[in-house]
């Protein structure tokens, strides 16, 4: 496969979707961009507004309702879909911990918020040498790529 | 990132920024909002018994254009910078990245959506930082496609192997509101990952089974070693607001999953490239008392490998919120058992915040305690006291100090000051 290829199937797929037209694509109403009412501060619950099915995600409010279940599998639910998520969080959002080359834990970076939930607190330069033997694929996900710096002082 | 991605950054930022400005002159309307997260360290550090002072400063900026030219079309930037102010903290007096800068075209109907530039992307078997395009379309029988490709934004710190040169793949789903979605997707990367390319087949599922009974699955298999990389299996029971619990299963193999790496501590021989994980887990949140949250976690995790072995790990929590749900406090145990002493543990942890008119103020404190000596001790302390004050609607001041004893610090402390601006053209939720 050339180099070409990934922007050969990027013009592929938008060719095809103007050959459609609109009339190919969904007359669902989509989430909107920005939710259109001011959010508190903390953890919010959609479920105090929202009782029927997301037109964004198509899964019901309860399904995303920010739980302790729901942040443990946030990453499977995104799997199929960011609108929802980016109607409430700034695409920023995610990258405060899926970033690419990040110096500061996310948990030094909110300090003021301990509520919320972040990984790496304490001096995790200790507890990570457990944490990174019994269960690796965790920390794969953010430092397989990206995310080393730290790493580097140590793993070389 | 590959040197290619290197080179591709300074164009992807340019067209990025310029393309919004062609939108400028027919601008009916434009909502922009802007978030500055300014941070000032203080910390110091022994090295070789000379004491070095450190003071990095951090500069967090992000915007958000939307509505472009009174279109769907919105321009999202998210970007961090360091500038030591005295001994070098990281590599180099500075470091910064640019962590997105793309478009984005939202179609009004059917999710239908386009993205161009550097963004961060989860779909399917993918969840990588992107400089390409992005455009996901769903039809009216509920079939959908999506389509990805460019140059993935990678940073490597293994000896001899930069990042991949190309990135591209795509998801075809179905999707029945409120009843399923079932995706398979596709993902290549070219690049000398331990002499292959990176290959992956996805399948993803979410199905509400009965009522508030769902059931989820993903699956990765990774074509390039003829493994599968990873899966997870989970059924979840949300009957209300009040009431969420999921049990399940996931598993992964070094050799599926690492196989990309660009960090040496996921290849041998600090990984047994052999071994193989299979986690059962079960997660409670229940909601018992209006405002008093229980948080109960298990998971069991086995190994092929005697070395690291099996463990297991439990936690429970408890938290309040109160002060019309600006604040909340809260307690939890989380303890670590296993068949090697070396990775066991215990951790207890307290926080509460209190926002009295225009002040923020918390206090978290942590405690872990080793069941086998690590660099000679068995605990580890940490507090975080932190006081903030609303100077305006949009402006936010706070200071953190931080006490830690622990294996690598005798007695440390550490301080750091916080700036909060948030701007924008119209009101609305956005976090």
């Amino acid at each position: 496969m050339t180099r070409r290829a990934p922007f050969a199937a990027v013009f592929g797929a938008v060719l095809i979707a103007l050959l459609f037209g609109c009339s190919a694509v969904s007359k669902t109403p989509s989430v909107p961009p920005k939710h259109p009412e001011e959010l508190a501060a903390g953890r919010v619950d959609c479920l105090e507004c929202h009782e029927n099915v997301s037109t964004g995600a198509l899964k019901p409010y309860a399904t995303v309702r920010h739980s302790r279940v729901f942040i443990d599998a946030h990453g499977t639910y995104a799997r199929q879909g960011q609108n929802l998520c980016s109607s409430c969080h700034a695409p920023a959002f995610c990258q405060t911990c899926h970033a690419g080359k990040e110096e500061l834990k996310p948990n030094v970076k909110m300090g003021d918020r301990p509520d919320r939930m972040a990984p790496h607190r304490g001096d995790y330069i200790a507890t990570h040498r457990i944490d990174g033997r019994i269960d690796p694929g965790s920390c794969f996900r953010c430092h397989g790529n990206k995310n080393d710096a730290v790493c580097r002082q140590c793993h070389k | 990132m590959g040197s290619s991605g290197n080179a591709r950054l300074p164009a992807i930022v340019a067209i990025s920024l310029l393309l919004p400005l062609l939108l400028v002159g027919t601008a009916r309307a434009a909502d922009v909002s802007l978030s500055s997260r300014t941070y000032l360290r203080f910390y110091e550090r022994d090295a070789g018994g000379e004491k070095n002072r450190f003071i990095p400063a951090y500069e967090y900026l992000s915007g958000d254009a939307t509505n472009l030219g009174g279109k769907p079309i919105a321009f999202h930037f998210y970007g961090w910078g360091r500038v030591d102010l005295a001994e070098e903290s990281g590599s180099g007096k500075t470091a910064g990245e640019v962590g997105s800068a793309y478009l984005e075209y939202l179609h009004p109907q059917g999710n239908a959506q386009m993205k161009l530039g550097r963004f961060f992307l989860t779909e399917g078997a993918a969840m990588e930082t992107l400089d390409g395009g992005f455009v996901k379309v769903t039809t009216p029988i509920g079939l959908g496609i999506s389509a990805f490709g460019g140059a993935p934004v990678e940073y490597s710190i293994l000896d001899n192997t930069k990042g991949g040169d190309s990135l591209y793949g795509g998801r075809i789903f179905f999707a029945r509101s409120g009843f399923v979605e079932l995706g398979a997707s596709y993902l290549k990367e070219e690049g000398p990952f331990q002499g292959e390319d990176r290959e992956l087949y996805g399948g993803d599922l979410w199905l509400r089974v009965a009522g508030p009974v769902e059931l989820t699955g993903q699956a990765v298999y990774n074509r390039s070693v003829r493994e599968m990389a990873s899966q997870r299996y989970a059924v979840r029971i949300v009957p209300g607001a009040t009431f969420d619990i999921s049990a399940g299963y996931e598993s992964y193999t070094y050799k599926g999953l690492f196989q990309t790496t660009l960090n040496p501590a996921f290849v041998f021989p600090s990984a047994d490239n052999n071994d193989k994980v299979r986690t059962f887990f079960g997660i409670v949140d229940w909601a018992f008392v209006p405002g008093w949250t229980l948080e109960v976690a298990a998971k069991n995790i086995r190994h092929d490998k005697a070395d690291p072995g099996d463990a297991n790990r439990g936690e429970v929590g408890l938290r309040y919120t109160y002060n019309g749900k600006k604040d909340v406090a809260g307690l939890s145990a989380g303890i670590v058992s296993a068949d090697q002493e070396k990775n066991e543990y215990q951790e207890y942890r307290g926080f509460a915040t209190y926002s009295p008119s225009k002040f923020r103020l918390a206090l978290d404190a942590l405690t872990q305690q080793y069941k086998r000596a690590i660099d000679g001790k068995k605990n580890a302390y940490q507090v975080v006291a932190s006081a903030g004050y609303r100077l305006l609607d949009a402006l936010q001041v706070s200071g953190d100090l931080t006490y830690t004893q622990s294996p690598n610090f005798q007695k440390d402390y550490a301080g750091l000051i916080r700036a909060s601006l948030e701007l924008g053209t119209s009101t609305g939720g956005k976090k």
